[in-house]
Parts: structure tokens; sequence; C-alpha cells
């Protein structure tokens, strides 16, 4: 600031440098306009939409919605669905993210040790995860098949089962089927986080571990698992985030049957909306499901936002 | 990282490469078995490994059938147009956060990722009467303009945290010169990031060729159909009895994607994991 006093040249130097600082800001924000505009467009505009034709009544029959307050919430926690639909995708999402964890975690460690191979086994095991989820579903679907089923001819060879089960026809059996759908399509995406994550594990500090006498449980325990603690955290969110959002498999595979054993929030959403145009229903339980979201994404943003400063 | 010096080690490394390879591939072989094996050997209770009689009797009705092509050529259009749309926005966004400082530019972005909470389902019901409104319900376009949900928000993460890699050192030299923000934009920066855009686009492809619920619900015209409602509706109708088929459209529709993925790879799981590990 001291020179602005000195010279006058100086002073209009500072201002056009300032007038350049101010075009290169307003030529930043242009760039970042469009994205912006279809962002409010296809994202914010219709989320908020939604969330106000939540407080109206507003189904096929009627040429505009209706104001009703809370009324679709007040019928929402009265309906024993409600509760139903809730604690399957709370079951849904706690299992499935659990169990791809364990594995893609279990499998990450096998893929990092060298062994011949490897390369391309591991660039293999990516192919559920790329395929579409209504191909996993049909495969799910002729696995679990009730007849002819390879599921069941497999059980029958080995003597475990004395007839053929429909596995999809059976509350139980059918969430099962739908989270092992799901966990098979996810288990490549979980590995590749934690794969990314053991490159950055430091040989000396594995060999020193060794020194101090651990076996492998030890070199995992003190090492490896403490290094990866921060992939970890974002896994299980990223993950418990895309398991509430998942629809295309369930869907896919079971259509929330039998009767509501495998309706999700999502896929009540849909069938609120777009086969009983119960829109304003439709909405209210998105609300619901939207609260549940939110709970993981705000600790995946606070991380994020840390990481920033 | 892992020492395999006992006989003990060795047996839980291999017990665990079978365990888990095997509910990784079983699935995928008996997929391409079940394609190639003709109707009488599917419907059976015991069915047989591997097919008596192989035969691509099954792949030649999917060709044969038109409605499958058309949906490949669906799917190709929607797909490529819902990622194209999305690495534009989203690297022209993700450069202007990471290169710029101007007030909001952060919370804008965390708006922006933000929107990851928002169902799909829920977005959708508002975005449909929006779509009829513009006369672009049940139409392509319609279709791409949508898949921007999809990607948008995290892919202009990825971008942004890749920008944030590239020194300034480099646009700084060429203001100092007299280059043009386009220029430095388009000529200078762009091609050090294209296995980042590479990434984003293969992922938004990925996305968008693998939907069924933004098709389901946006598309209702036979003709205007992509793969994945085209073989949920197409084999829901019959009941769902012809498995050789099923099996057979399944990797047909699969192919493009795993192709895609087979060359890029590389670049991908890089990009992928990038933003989110470390940064």
């Amino acid at each position: 600031m001291a020179s602005t006093q000195s010279h006058p040249s100086n002073l209009t130097r500072a201002n056009k440098k300032r007038s350049l600082k101010w075009r290169e800001r307003r030529i930043g924000f242009a760039f970042a306009l469009p994205a912006l505009i279809a962002f409010i467009f296809v994202i914010l505009i219709p989320f908020f939409e939604s969330l106000k034709l939540s407080l109206y009544r507003y189904t096929a029959d009627m040429d505009a919605p209706r104001f009703i307050g809370l009324g679709n919430f007040t019928k929402l926690l009265s309906n024993p669905d409600t509760l139903t639909i809730w604690l399957n995708t709370l079951t849904f999402v706690t299992l499935t993210t659990a169990s791809t964890f364990l594995i893609g975690l279990a499998w990450a460690l096998v893929m990092n040790q060298a062994f011949k191979g490897r390369l391309v086994l591991r660039a293999l095991s990516l192919l559920p995860w790329v395929l579409p989820s209504t191909v996993t579903a049909f495969l799910a679907a002729w696995i679990f098949n009730g007849q002819y089923g390879v599921l069941n001819a497999i059980l029958l060879q080995l003597g475990v089962i004395s007839h053929p089960i429909a596995w999809l026809a059976e509350r139980n059996s059918a969430m099962a089927s739908v989270i092992l759908a799901r966990v098979w399509l996810s288990v490549p995406l979980f590995m590749a986080f934690f794969l990314a994550g053991l490159q950055g594990v430091s040989q000396d500090q594995v060999d020193a571990a060794r020194v101090d006498g651990c076996e492998n449980f030890g070199v995992l325990r003190y090492v490896v698992i403490p290094h990866l603690a921060p992939t970890m955290i974002i896994v299980v969110i990223l993950g418990t985030m895309g398991n509430l959002q998942a629809f295309d498999v369930i869907y896919a595979l079971t259509q929330g049957g039998p009767v509501k054993a495998t309706t999700m929030l999502s896929v009540e959403v849909y069938k609120q909306a777009f086969q009983n145009w119960d829109i304003g229903m439709a909405c209210a339980i998105g609300v619901l499901w939207f609260v549940t979201i939110a709970v993981p994404t705000v600790f995946y943003l606070r991380i994020l936002f840390k990481r920033e400063d | 990282m892992l020492l395999l010096n006992t006989w003990r080690a060795r047996a839980g490394f291999m017990a665990t490469l079978m365990v888990i390879g095997g509910f990784i591939f079983l699935p995928l072989i008996w997929m391409v078995l079940t394609s190639i094996k003709p109707e009488g050997e599917i419907f059976v209770r015991i069915p047989s490994l591997l097919p008596h009689v192989p035969t691509f009797e099954n792949y030649i009705a999917v060709f044969s059938r038109s409605d499958t092509r058309i949906q490949l050529v669906n799917s190709l259009i929607t797909a490529c147009g819902g990622a194209f749309l999305t690495v534009a926005l989203a690297t022209y966004a993700g450069y202007s956060f990471a290169k710029f400082r101007y007030a909001g530019r952060k919370p804008l972005m965390f708006l922006m990722l933000s929107a990851q909470m928002f169902p799909f389902a829920m977005l959708l019901i508002s975005v449909y009467p929006m779509l009829q409104w513009l006369n672009l319900l049940n139409t392509r376009t319609g279709l791409i303009v949508s898949y921007i949900i999809l990607a948008l928000p995290s892919g202009t993460y990825m971008l942004y945290s890749y920008f944030l890699s590239i020194p300034n050192e480099i646009m700084e030299a060429a203001r100092v010169d007299g280059a043009g923000e386009l220029y430095i934009l388009h000529r200078i920066v762009l091609p050090l990031a294209m296995p980042a855009m590479v990434t984003v686009g293969l992922y938004s492809f990925m996305w968008a060729w693998n939907d069924l619920l933004f098709s389901l619900t946006l598309i209702t015209a036979p003709e205007l159909r992509t793969v994945g409602p085209g073989l949920l509706l197409g084999y829901l109708g019959e009941g769902r009895s012809d498995w050789g088929g099923a099996m057979a459209e399944s990797i047909v529709i699969s192919l493009p994607v795993v192709l895609g993925f087979a060359f890029l790879q590389r670049f991908f799981i890089k990009g992928l994991t990038a933003g989110a590990v470390k940064s």
C-alpha cells in the first residue's frame, strides 16, 4: 500500500491491476454459469417443486394440486406400511454396505499381493460394476429361479434341500437375493477405493512392524487398518448414500415384492408417482427418503469441507 | 504387504481368493454358459455346467429382433449425449471453482455436491411435468438433459480436484504473454486435463447406459426405449421364460460399456478414486 502515494503512474497501474483481477473473476464466474444454470433447472427447482408438492393433494384425476398442509404426512405416519418400508430400506442399506465393505476389503488385500495374473484378475473383477443393473437383476433372477435356477440345482445335488425353493417368492430370501445382487455389483467399486488406499501404505512401516514381531494380523491391525481409516469412512458414507439411492437392481429383480418385502423408499416413491399417479403422496415419501439420505451426506460434505481448509 | 511364508497364511490367502473369486466370477460364467445353451438344456432340474451342444441361436435371435437394435441405437445416442453434456458443463465449472477466486465459489460448489442427497425419483416427479411443458417428454433430448442429474455434481468435483493439481504458474505464464482466458483454458489447460475428462465422460456414459429409472419414467414410446427398460419389459412380459435369450441379450447390451471400460480402465480408476481418497 506504500506505493500508492509515491507516484501517480503507480496508482493507475494498481487500478489497472485491480480491474484486471475483477475481469478475471467475472470470466471465472462465467465459466461456472452454464453448469449452475443446468443445475438450477434440472436439480434445484425440481427438488423444491417436489418438496412443495408434498403439501398438496395431487392425483391423476385432479386438474390442479390442492393444498392440504401436512395431510400427506399424517396419512403416511398412520399407515403401518411406512414403517415397514423404512425398515426394509435400513435393513437393505446396512446389510449391503457392511457385506460389501468386508468383501471389498478382503478382495483388495488379495489383489494387492504380488502373484501371477493379478492385473488381469483385478481388471476382470471390475466387471460386475460395469454391467447394467438390469442385467445384474436378470442374472440374479435366473440364478435364484425357483424351478430351474442353478442355486437350487447345486443345493439339491449337495443334499442340503430336498425340493427346489422359490427364493424370490418368500420374504426373507427375496430380501437376501436383492442384497446379494447389490453387493455383487458394488464390491468392485469398494475394492477400487481400498486398493487406492493400500497404495499409500509405506513398506517401511510394514517392515518395522515385522521387526517388532508382528505377524500378518499384527501388520493389518497396527499398520494397514489405521492407514486405511480415512478411506474406510469415505467408503462407508458413499456406499450408504449409493445404497439409499438404489432403485434399478431392486425394481428389476423383484418390483418390490413379494407383497412389500423388498419395497425400499426408492421403489415406493416410483410406484406411488408413476404407477398410482398419487404425486402428493409420492413427494411426501420422497421427503422421508431425502431426510434419510441427508444424514450420511452431511458427514460426507463435512469431510470434504475440512479437506478444503 | 502380507507374507505368505507359512502354511496357514497361504491357505487363508487361497481360501479368500477362491471364495470371493467364485462369488464374483461364477455368476458371470453362468451367464455366458446359459446364453450358448439350446433351450432343451436350460429347462432341466439339474443343468450340466457346460453345454452339450453349444449354439449361437440365442444371439441370432437377439440380433434378428429389430427392437433390440433400435434400443442399442437409442442408448448409444442418449448415453453419448448425456456424457458429452456432462463433461462440457463439469469441465468449465470445475475449472472455474478450482482456478478463480470470487465470492461464493465454495458455497456454490458445496451446494452442487449436496445434490447427491436429493432422491432421484423425487427429482423426476417434477422433471416430468417440466419436460412435458417443453414438449420434451418422450424424446431423446429430454432424456439426455435429465441424465445431467446423474453425474454433474460428482463429475464437477472430480474435475475440480484434477484442476487443483495443475499448477497455477502455467496459466500465469500464459497471461503474462498476453493470452486470453479462453485460449488459456482451451489450448493450455484442457489438453492437460484430458485423463480427467475421459474419466468423467466414461463415468457419466456408464451411468446413462446402465440407467433404468430415468428411461422407464421419461420414455414410454417403444421406439425410443433404451436397453435397460428394453430388457426388463421385453422379458417380463413373457413371464421370464426365455432365459437363454435373456442372458444373450444381457451380454449384448453389456458389451458397449465393457469395451469402453476395457480401453479406458487405466485412467478411470485413478480419476474416480483420486477425488475421494486423497486430495
